[in-house]
């Protein structure tokens, strides 16, 4: 069969293009903030991610004249270089706030009490005066500037390794994996059993069943969060990664079994039928037939448990505590983002940090993922 | 002993340092004791009467970030005196997470909050354990204007009757104006000493073309309480401290002519489009720390920022309070004849799960060393008298301090006194609805029918 | 011990337990109390027949039991009380303060809103979207990029898209994409989620954006499942490739569409990290997880917040009743 693009060139580059721009469309959102997580807090607050790459000409925050003085020629004399980087342009300078470009690069200029500064184009500065600097505060140069593109990793380090609050996120890291794995095999184990009953038994009150799984699908999780605690501090779980597993268990299964049984429910009758006839045990039909059949359905399901549990932040700050030892990904980069909510740089590595495995874990398994859902709801 | 070393400093920005600091922190501990002008023996003193080996003590607080590696800098010496196991935690959402916890009946030990409406509220549920008259006694005695801090640390309980459940442990100054000293100088503005030369400064600035103001309402899920210190701060200069009790235990209904009048002395500031940077649409969504930026801008995009004493923290990297930034008192009016009025915030600690540890730790509180470690690092100012004023970390510190101390009138965040819903919910969302647009009278009103509905 | 060194011991004692649960029950039943040997066969076979289903979906029914459906008990018995947790008997009371509130029938309005748009734009993007990369070469790829939003949570989402929606004054450089293109169209930058009631929609954006990939990838499925045949006589026929994608296509993966679209509407009407992360509810753009979220946490008022919860789960009524004449039907 010919797609409606394979028939005519004209429509097959439209298609392209629009593809292009739909894909654009929904990248565009992330790679803002991907550039921006290498960006430092004052290029993301002075100009748009999509300018990182070219030169930036604009007026830089003030920046305070420092360095030692030494004597030259019966004056006093502190020089240095305004800026970090050796590629800065300078095009005007002043020193202060309400004319900030008074002066051109290269000029010297008199301050108060026979103070003289001047400002080369390549930043370097000269500032020297007939008396000592000794407990002076000394000039701010409002620089007018060109600075080339320039990308820095410190926000990486800063998130990744900067232990703000004790344990650092590689712990973080290992209780996210210590939650998350459990809390993903389990349900799948419950759910697949749960699923099959659901789909090839037949007994009183099945129709029930499965209209109750889906109500259950939209119980707001916040209400069961105080009942649950107390019943976990009731019979002895406490606080732990038993108590989240077992809720990441059941918050999880409504989806689980809704999604396994629509699979199940498409495998060719006749296999099924078949094993019956020739004796089969129901438990036998279903773990050796029925299990590997559905191993798409298994697969994609707990790509999308995984994802849930890993991106979690609530059920595993009310089940596992706020503890240091304890606290799992997503609670370490919220705590960060809390105190630190005004910066970009921050919030942009923090968000990129928190979602690399999942990309990962999705991009290694979209194969089994696009299966499994394709025969789980097309029938 | 320390392991803040320049090259690491230089390396990484201040945060990472910051956070090394902490790292150090938790092995030991920042000032070596014996060393400075701290009171080593009132440690001492502490540790030899209170031994804890072995046991636990669970903290759960409202710091976080740099905050909560400061907090862990007094914990290590209750630790190291006592040898007790004490273990911090906190969370974006404490507050929620410590209703959920004491709800489910896994509290912690010592919570921290810095609701007293929240602590009321679990206060009333028999939540809380009382400390007893005697610690009421010793911060009468000991915190300056000692009254008032009782009284802020006591609530009714389950059965009815008043007392102490709280202590109070770091407080904030909220009356400060934050601005650029070389930016004043460059325009040639003076320090306002009353509100009517704050007013006019801010009429001034504007027609010269310039921004007076940065407001930034912006944060999150409590997106607008930074208007609720604006609308009390100008509550305790137009009208009497008395009045002010009465608006936050809601004896004048919030929509009294009396309260509106404050609310509109606010909007006199926020809801003109001159006045303020990016204009009244910018001030609701600008987040609050990164408000403060526009002071810092070249050209600067604001000259002035009200805010409490720990905003510097959210200054660009490298300001330097003193020199790059400084604050001055939000003046009272000249006119009006109420004193010094200076509102305030603070933390107060609680005993949400009762053992020796627990005792202890608010027993630690009452030590001077306790107050004196964190006041040497920065951000905590303390009431407490026995505490060397002059072991403050810096001389902003000192300044903020001596505000507190002339002020003729103290008295604590109205927001924070008032029922959740409305200090943590309708008065936020109010002040908002304000600044978008609304009247003084129908925000009022609406915050009102909340407390109400809350009775 | 070691946290990891704890995982998987109790990984293997948690497995090992369901496994073992699964297996032993099982055995005991074949082996042991109704072989299918042995004089009794007809009557044992019988009686494994009924009891069976209930073995393998009991550990499923007592989670889903405690889980969820104890707390909707629970729920439903605290909207009838008092504030307070434990609180007295109230009967209607709560339900009415919350219909008197102001907030809640925004809630309601934009709630309503939010079902209908993002379903529908969601699953119209992702038809499209698996339409058009169905035949191309580097489809996959496209599909990869556009299905990667879900791997994200919805607090990096919600600040990705916050970037997108910055705001800064007329005079500076704008560093929000919308406000920067907004700009450069020559109109003047906004404050873009306070403007009622558009910032309703830009919330939804965030949602469509995210689930656009999940309609994508089963609607792309479900369109390749279309027996050919269809589609060729069609062709012969003379229909243009929009007439065979609306006429032909369309009308064969109905039930599929269907599913997309139910899905969707379950995470909506749950849809609050988003709402409160970027506007809290302010400006007109409660929805009701929130507004729940609000009375229970900040309000502490647990009777009107398990009211609140109760009007969602009222709101998926009618999809239940929809399952269970489904269900129904394929009992036959």
């Amino acid at each position: 069969m010919e797609g409606m693009a394979g028939q005519k060139s004209h429509l097959t580059w439209a298609v392209h293009i629009s593809v292009a721009l739909l894909v654009a469309l929904w990248l565009f959102p992330t790679v803002g903030l991907l550039v921006s997580s290498f960006r430092t807090a004052e290029q993301i607050s002075n100009s748009g991610w999509w300018s990182a790459f070219s030169a930036q000409k604009g007026q830089l925050p003030a920046i305070r004249i420092s360095g030692d003085e030494r004597q030259e020629d019966g004056l006093y004399v502190i020089d240095g270089n305004l800026f970090g980087t050796a590629e800065t342009t300078l095009s005007a300078w002043g020193t202060s706030s309400r004319e900030p470009e008074a002066y051109e690069p290269d000029t010297e200029v008199e301050l108060k009490d026979g103070w003289v500064l001047g400002v080369a184009s390549s930043g370097d500065f000269r500032l020297s005066a007939p008396q000592s600097f000794e407990g002076e505060r000394l000039p701010r140069v409002f620089a007018t500037a060109t600075t080339p593109p320039e990308f820095t990793l410190e926000n990486y380090g800063n998130v990744l390794f900067g232990t703000t609050a004790g344990a650092g996120v590689g712990q973080a890291f290992l209780n996210t994996l210590t939650v998350s794995i459990p809390a993903t095999v389990i349900p799948i184990l419950v759910a697949a059993f749960a699923a099959y009953a659901l789909a090839w038994m037949e007994f009183p009150g099945r129709a029930l069943l499965i209209a109750a799984v889906v109500a259950l699908l939209v119980v707001p999780l916040q209400l069961a969060l105080i009942p649950l605690l107390q019943l976990h501090n009731t019979i002895g779980i406490g606080k732990g990664y038993l108590g989240v597993w077992l809720a990441h268990t059941g918050f999880g299964l409504p989806l689980a079994i809704y999604l396994l049984r629509n699979y199940m429910v498409g495998l060719p009758k006749d296999i099924i039928e078949n094993a019956r006839v020739d004796g089969a045990s129901d438990f036998q039909i279903f773990t050796k037939i029925v299990l590997p059949l559905s191993f798409p359905a298994l697969a994609s399901f707990a790509i999308f448990q995984f994802l849930w549990t890993w991106n979690d932040l609530l059920v595993a700050l009310v089940f596992l505590g706020t503890d240091d030892d304890r606290l799992v990904l997503t609670a370490r980069l919220v705590n960060l983002m809390g105190s630190r909510g005004g910066q970009w740089e921050i919030l942009a590595t923090s968000a990129f940090v928190s979602i690399v495995v999942p990309l990962v874990v999705f991009f290694a398994m979209q194969k089994y993922l696009v299966r499994g859902l394709l025969a789980g709801s097309v029938k | 002993m320390t392991k803040r070393t320049t090259p690491t400093r230089a390396i990484l920005g201040s945060v990472a340092a910051l956070a090394l600091c902490a790292g150090a922190a938790q092995a030991q501990m920042v000032f070596t004791p014996g060393e400075g002008g701290f009171n080593w023996d009132s440690l001492e003193a502490f540790g030899a009467e209170h031994d804890l080996s072995g046991q636990t003590l669970s903290i759960f607080g409202p710091w976080r970030g740099d905050d909560q590696a400061l907090v862990e800098t007094v914990l290590a010496y209750f630790k190291e005196a006592t040898g007790a196991n004490v273990s911090y935690a906190s969370s974006e959402t404490y507050e929620q997470q410590i209703v959920i916890d004491t709800e489910a009946g896994s509290p912690p030990n010592i919570a921290i909050l810095p609701q007293p409406g929240l602590i009321q509220d679990l206060v009333s549920k028999g939540f809380v354990e009382p400390l007893g008259e005697e610690t009421a006694d010793w911060l009468r005695e000991n915190y300056a204007a000692g009254e008032s801090w009782v009284s802020l640390g006591s609530y009714e309980g389950p059965d009815g009757s008043e007392a102490l459940y709280a202590f109070p442990y770091k407080i904030d100054v909220k009356s400060l104006v934050f601005y650029v000293p070389e930016n004043f100088e460059d325009a040639g503005y003076e320090v306002p000493e009353t509100m009517e030369e704050l007013k006019a400064l801010t009429e001034q600035i504007a027609e010269e073309g310039e921004t007076p103001w940065c407001i930034g309402l912006g944060s999150g899920g409590a997106t607008g309480w930074p208007a609720t210190d604006w609308v009390e701060d100008m509550m305790l200069r137009v009208q009497p401290p008395e009045v002010y009790d009465q608006w936050v235990t809601n004896e004048i209904p919030f929509n009294d002519p009396k309260v509106i009048e404050a609310i509109d002395e606010f909007g006199w500031f926020a809801k003109n489009d001159d006045f303020v940077n990016g204009g009244t649409g910018a001030v609701a969504t600008t987040d609050f720390r990164e408000s403060p930026d526009g002071l810092f801008a070249s050209p600067p995009q604001c000259y002035m920022h009200h805010q409490a004493s720990f905003i510097p923290t959210f200054f660009p990297e490298g300001t330097e309070m003193g020199i790059d930034a400084d604050f001055f008192y939000m003046p009272a009016y000249e006119g009006k004849d109420l004193g010094q009025p200076v509102l305030g915030a603070g933390t107060l600690a609680f005993i949400t799960k009762d053992s020796d540890a627990a005792r202890a730790f608010i027993e630690f509180l009452k030590t001077p060393i306790a107050h004196e470690i964190w006041m040497a690092q920065s951000g905590f100012l303390t009431p407490y008298k026995d505490a060397d004023a002059e072991l403050y970390g810096s001389p902003t510190l000192k300044k903020m301090g001596e505000i507190l101390l002339d002020a003729t009138t103290f008295r604590f965040d109205a927001s924070d006194l008032m029922p959740g819903a409305v200090g943590a919910g309708s008065f936020w969302t109010g002040m908002v609805d304000y600044v978008g647009g609304k009247s003084a009278e129908d925000v009022a009103g609406a915050i009102q029918k909340s407390w109400d509905a809350n009775k | 011990m070691h946290p990891a060194l704890q995982a998987v011991l109790t990984i293997v004692i948690g497995l090992g337990g369901c496994i073992g649960y699964f297996w032993f029950s099982n055995q005991l039943f074949d082996k042991v109390l109704f072989p299918a040997r042995g004089p009794n066969i007809g009557r044992n076979i019988r009686r494994a027949e009924m009891i069976r289903p209930w073995l393998f979906l009991f550990p499923a029914i007592f989670a889903l039991g405690l889980y969820l459906a104890y707390p909707v008990v629970a729920t439903f018995w605290l909207s009838l009380t008092d504030r307070d947790q434990g609180g007295a008997f109230v009967g209607l009371a709560n339900y009415q303060q919350m219909l008197r509130e102001a907030k809640f029938w925004e809630a309601i309005r934009n709630n309503m809103l939010w079902l209908v748009v993002v379903p529908a734009a969601s699953t119209a993007f992702g038809l499209l979207a698996a339409q058009l990369t169905d035949r191309i070469s580097w489809g996959n790829i496209a599909k990869s990029l556009i299905f990667m939003p879900m791997a994200i949570s919805f607090v990096g989402a919600s600040v990705i898209w916050k970037l997108v929606y910055d705001f800064r004054p007329i005079g500076q450089e704008q560093i929000g994409i919308l406000n920067a293109f907004w700009v450069w169209l020559g109109g003047e930058p906004q404050t873009w989620l306070t403007i009622t009631p558009w910032n309703n929609f830009l919330l939804m954006v965030v949602l469509i954006w995210i689930q656009t990939g999940f309609a994508m990838v089963i609607l792309g499925a479900a369109l390749r499942g279309i027996p050919e045949e269809t589609v060729e006589a069609a062709i012969v026929d003379g229909a243009n490739p929009f007439q065979i994608f609306f006429k032909i296509k369309v009308p064969q993966i109905r039930s599929t569409i269907v599913v997309v679209w139910t899905t969707i509407t379950l995470v909506v009407l749950k849809i609050f990290d988003i709402v409160l992360a970027m506007t809290n509810g302010q400006w007109q753009t409660q929805v009701l997880a929130n507004y729940m979220y609000d009375k229970l946490f900040r309000a502490f008022d647990w009777g009107v917040g398990s009211a609140a919860a109760m009007v969602i789960m009222l709101l998926v009524s009618p999809i239940l009743v929809w399952n269970v004449i489904n269900a129904r039907r394929e009992m036959r």
